[in-house]
């Protein structure tokens, strides 16, 4: 096991050397950079200006160069400016992290509360009217633009509530705030709760089938407990997986869903610095965000382990 | 003496028309919040060409003069002082001098001088010690010849020849004061001014904050405690955002007609008004490349437009026919209705295309044989509409016409290039002014002159205009250059533009202008009746 | 992931006349896959015909009808540039299919490559090919696509190939999980000992018993591909006009139309929701045929 940790630690590395390359190489790749945008207002693009901005970013240096430049700048900690706002990319980024994070996280367990035990239920009423009925609404769930969903949610709150929760200031204390983030939260989750559920069902009835709960059932134990003890616990790795793939997944549904409610995370940052082509900010933020999905997968793995005795490290 | 009469006339009416606006006793305090549409470059308003910026940024700084916060038309006469107190042309219109006022500060507390004046106008023409990153409309003030102070309160602007639209430029939400002392680079991320409001804050993404400036040297203003500015990047958010009252105002110029209609019939107290913005869609052709290089060819695509069906269509009926400047009563210098009507393309649609499919006959083309064309635009809806109603008109003179999107950033770059068959696009005007906009977008090797449309007989008649000091003859003078752009096909204009935006009626003082987006946000007299 | 990390057994061989009695047999079972494979064949049904089955050019503008309600001329109501919408959610059937089903291909035909090399061959060629997808997996799913469609520029096939960059990594590791188990089947051993080459093994025997966890991620991959679409649309990088598509119906008009011309706005957001909820009933139903464990 020891070996296997070590092996999977510089694999890791090696993956996040692949994805710096990566980033570092298509945003080069992508029409336009800082200098462009930054005149496009203009109607016309000074070229001696232009090429003094570009000199004074050190975008005129060759892509090898910047790609030391960034990554050496990197191992100090040195981020760089962002190319916007002039400031540490640093100060922009850091900030932003414990609001995706805190929405992040709400989802998940929003995810998480209601996903599991629909699933659970609806495997042990499999083929029942209620089973139809959940599936039908996880699916639905699946079916339908994050955005729109996220829309169709401003829209009954103003109607009903007269208010909306977006973030047009900072919230002040903790009910305030967990009042502004539940409900684009709500919105995040609602898709993930839908596949926490279906994979929850599948394999609750996967698992249900298996000897050892026939000879619980035949020891005597009772169906409930047979259901909720062994069954439950049994099904809980599957669900860890889907975690660890919906962190990355998640960020998808983040971007959209910080857009439509206005929460300033990393999430629609990120996608405002690829239209500014803020370099410093995209690649920082892209690495610190596959540092996250690298590192949940890689404990998802030891979870693996840890749940689930029978899986050996061969590789 | 007649003048003299009109001008008083006119101030009287003024007067009792903000006797009226001002019935009630304005209050102190509050926080006006408005939403804005996106992250603004910097706030450094001298750089940037939006009016992302300017909107902001205006309540930071001031100018020597401005138009009047109040008028709803810009114009010469409603130029008001600010930092000058006056200011007086010499008898030969080569010398501009403003007395300035004294015991103005900058919000870092240095006192305000005719040597920041200088500095401000040494930095638009690249002359300083310090450059701005970007300088967009250093092209303006080419006329000025040298700028001279005499004391601290007293400068001149010495031009290489007459100019009286100078004046205007000086007076546009584009031209604030700047200081010797604070480097440029400040400017973008931490701007000092002299204006009502002070920088607290700008977080991309997020918010710009703007705080009461206690020491402005009009005293008693400005009347609200601060602005804050939050930004939302969807306008669907945003307008429920305004509906729900978490904002008190709408971004200025960003409510269509169906989002008005919209808004009313959630909060039927709000107060919506849609006015011209002084920004134009026109259609770009490529004179240099076959077959677009006959005249004949783009005067046939010139007499397909349907105008008012792009009116219709794209702005569900708010915006207006027009010529190269914005057309009256809202516009000052647009060509009168009856003059538009003569100019080839403005008058009987079917007529004209009846016309144009003749000239496409004569070339050769025919509804079995059509011309195949590309048209390029940016990928933004406000420029791919109007190219999807473009392509549609063009079918009906045998032009099989394809669009294509361009990533917007790479726009500007491609159309300098020279690489495009037809363009559709979109141009704003600062001010309502004929120098600003035919020099900029017709003179000769202008930057702006995608088309590289070149008439060296009009470019005399440009100065002819621009130097002219009465009012009246000019705008014939520019009338007659006006049509004869538009008979030559130097940039066909599909429409201009209007759009609106709402506020709260607690948000008083209010006053849209009706022929330009970019001056009207000095903001320092509204108030909150709350 | 572990959903479809299906361990499969040797195709089974359908006798052809068994072929119906099958279908039946696995329809009266699945009534929501049933009702999914229609919802299905209505959508392809109408991206095929559109020619047929619509009055009106769905690109044709007309200042006269800008938005009319649903009524006879025009059933679905017309847009603000008097577009008219039946016609447009036709059409964009076609459009919506083109996008799920190209990206589905080019990621499938991919993913499949590289995860039956990566599976198969194992060693050091396995190492380097997963790395590649761990790091095209570490980039979230939609910036990788907003990157890649801002980088290739606005068109109807470079969205194709943005949304299908992001489905490679995840074809590649069902298929290499897959062979990774079927290599070491009896049936592999038995075609190595009769001395067939490894490529005709891996293509012969071991490709065809990855396809049933294939057809599931395919499926699934078909609805998910629509609101990829969708979503960049939202964000100004979808399929671009003059293309109708229903992901930028819906994005553009939501914010302007959707109380004063709310036929805008639903008729599109049904059309997206429909179809991807067809797409997934059906894949529900075919992963529970297909899939051994659970099987009755």
């Amino acid at each position: 096991m020891g070996s296997y940790l070590i092996r999977r630690f510089f694999l890791m590395l090696l993956t996040l050397f692949g994805i710096s390359v990566l980033v570092f190489t298509m945003l080069r790749v992508v029409p336009g950079n800082i200098a462009d945008i930054l005149f496009d207002a203009a109607g016309m693009i000074d070229t001696a200006e232009k090429a003094k901005l570009e000199k004074e970013l050190g975008l005129d240096q060759p892509i090898a160069v910047q790609y030391v430049q960034w990554i050496g700048g990197l191992a100090r900690g040195d981020l760089g400016y962002s190319y916007v706002s002039e400031k540490p990319a640093i100060d922009e980024i850091l900030p932003r992290i414990p609001i995706t994070a805190k929405l992040a996280g709400l989802a998940l367990l929003f995810a998480i509360v209601f996903g599991v035990p629909l699933g659970v239920i609806s495997a042990v009423k499999q083929n029942s009217g209620l089973d139809y009925v959940l599936r039908v609404i996880s699916l639905s769930g699946l079916s339908m633009p994050s955005f729109w969903l996220g829309l169709l949610i401003l829209m009954a709150f103003v109607k009903f509530f007269g208010t909306i929760p977006i973030y047009s200031n900072a919230p002040g204390g903790f009910w305030a705030a967990l009042g502004l983030y539940s409900v684009p939260a709500a919105a995040v989750g609602f898709r993930s709760s839908a596949l926490v559920m279906r994979l929850t069902r599948s394999s609750m009835l996967e698992v249900l089938r298996q000897d050892y709960i026939r000879t619980a059932r035949a020891k005597g134990a009772s169906e409930q407990s047979v259901n909720y003890h062994h069954a439950l616990r049994n099904a809980v790795l599957p669900v860890v997986t889907v975690i660890g793939i919906e962190a990355a997944f998640l960020m998808g549904g983040l971007i959209v869903t910080e857009t439509v409610f206005n929460i300033p995370g990393v999430a629609r940052f990120l996608v405002e610095a690829i239209r500014w082509r803020d370099y410093p900010i995209v690649q920082n933020l892209v690495m610190f965000i596959a540092v996250v999905a690298v590192s949940i997968n890689f404990l998802v793995d030891l979870l693996y382990a840890v749940l689930d005795p029978r899986i050996k490290y061969s590789g | 003496m007649g003048t003299k009469f009109v001008a008083l006339a006119t101030a009287i009416l003024a007067s009792l028309t903000l006797c009226t606006a001002q019935a009630a006793e304005p209050k102190h305090g509050g926080i006006l919040k408005i939403y804005h549409r996106e992250t603004p470059p910097s706030l450094s308003i001298h750089e940037e060409a939006t009016f992302s910026v300017n909107i902001p940024a205006m309540g930071l700084f001031n100018n020597l003069v401005i138009y009047d916060q109040h008028k709803p038309q810009n114009s010469m006469s409603t130029i008001v002082p600010e930092l000058a107190t006056s200011w007086a042309w010499s008898p030969d219109n080569l010398k501009l001098t403003f007395k300035l006022r004294e015991g103005v500060k900058w919000h870092d507390g240095q006192p305000f001088t005719a040597k920041d004046v200088k500095c401000t106008f040494d930095l638009i023409q690249g002359k300083g010690q310090d450059k701005f990153r970007k300088n967009p409309r250093k092209d303006l003030f080419n006329n000025i010849s040298e700028v001279s102070t005499n004391g601290d309160f007293e400068v001149t602007l010495q031009l290489k020849r007459p100019q009286p639209s100078l004046l205007a430029m000086i007076a546009s939400g584009y031209t604030p004061m700047y200081s010797c002392h604070v480097p440029t680079a400040q400017m973008r991320t931490h701007p000092i001014g002299t204006g009502p409001f002070k920088f607290v804050e700008f977080k991309q993404n997020e918010s710009i904050t703007l705080t009461k400036n206690p020491d402005y040297w009009k005293k008693g203003l400005p009347y609200l405690d601060g602005i804050e500015y939050s930004i939302i990047r969807n306008r669907a958010t945003a307008v429920l955002a305004f509906v729900a009252g978490n904002v008190d105002m709408t971004f200025p110029t960003e409510m269509t007609a169906a989002l008005i209609k919209d808004i009313k019939s959630q909060d039927a107290t709000a107060v919506c008004e849609i006015a011209p913005i002084n920004v134009n869609t026109n259609l770009i052709i490529n004179r240099e490349n076959p077959p677009f290089n006959n005249l004949e060819l783009r005067k046939a695509m010139a007499l397909a437009l349907d105008r008012k069906s792009f009116i219709d269509i794209i702005f569900q009926g708010q915006g207006d026919q027009g010529g190269t400047l914005l057309p009256p009563p809202e516009g000052v210098w647009g060509m009168p209705p009856d003059m538009l009507k003569t100019i080839s393309g403005y008058g009987d649609v079917n007529k004209d295309r009846q016309q144009a499919r003749a000239i496409m006959t004569k070339l050769g083309y025919s509804a079995d044989k059509p011309l195949k064309i590309k048209v390029s635009t940016r990928n933004i809806a406000t420029y791919r509409d109007p190219a999807v109603v473009l392509i549609d008109q063009l079918k009906s003179i045998y032009i099989d016409a394809e669009l294509e999107p361009v990533e917007s950033s790479t726009w500007f770059a491609k159309v300098a290039r020279n690489d495009y068959s037809v363009g559709l696009n979109l141009t704003g005007n600062g001010i309502d002014d004929p120098d600003q906009a035919f020099y900029e977008n017709y003179a000769c090797g202008s930057e702006r002159n995608y088309t590289h449309y070149c008439n060296k007989e009009l470019e005399a008649l440009f100065d002819n205009q621009s130097v002219e000091t009465d009012v009246e003859k000019r705008k014939k003078m520019v009338w007659e250059i006006d049509k004869k752009l538009q008979e030559d096909v130097a940039r066909p204009i599909l429409m201009h533009a209007r759009s609106g935006m709402c506020w709260k009626p607690y948000v008083k003082n209010m006053t849209i202008m009706r022929n330009s987006a970019y001056n009207g946000y000095r903001y320092e007299d509204i108030w909150l009746d709350k | 992931m572990a959903s479809i990390d299906i361990v499969p057994g040797p195709v089974d061989t359908v006798r052809a006349e068994g072929v119906w009695s099958q279908i039946r047999y696995h329809a009266a079972a699945h009534p929501l896959g049933v009702i999914g494979a229609v919802i299905m064949l209505v959508f392809v049904f109408a991206a095929i015909f559109a020619d047929f089955i619509t009055v009106f050019d769905p690109i044709r503008t007309n200042s006269l009808v800008s938005l009319a309600p649903p009524g006879h001329t025009h059933w679905l109501g017309a847009d603000n540039m008097g577009r008219d919408i039946y016609s447009r959610i036709v059409y964009g059937a076609r459009i919506s299919l083109a996008v799920g089903l190209g990206s589905t291909f080019i990621g499938c035909v991919f993913g499949v490559a590289l995860g039956l090399t990566s599976g198969y061959l194992g060693g050091w060629v396995d190492l380097v090919i997963q790395r590649i997808v761990d790091v095209l997996q570490a980039v979230p799913l939609l910036v990788l696509a907003l990157v890649m469609a801002a980088a290739l520029g606005p068109a109807l096939d470079n969205t194709i190939v943005a949304i299908a960059i992001p489905l490679i990594p995840y074809t590649a590791r069902v298929v290499r999980s897959s062979t990774l188990t079927l290599r070491e089947q009896p049936f592999v051993e038995a075609a190595r000992a009769v001395g067939m080459s490894e490529f005709r093994i891996a293509v012969r025997h071991v490709l065809p018993n990855t396809l049933a966890p294939l057809i599931v991620i395919a499926t699934a991959q078909l609805g998910a591909a629509i609101l990829t679409e969708a979503s960049l649309s939202f964000l100004g990088l979808g399929v671009p006009e003059p293309h109708p598509s229903w992901g930028r119906m819906l994005s553009e008009s939501a914010a302007e139309y959707v109380r004063t011309a709310p036929w805008l706005v639903i008729f599109p957001g049904a059309a997206i929701s429909l179809a991807v909820f067809g797409t997934n009933l059906f894949g529900d139903a075919l992963r529970d045929i297909l899939d051994p464990r659970l099987r009755n």
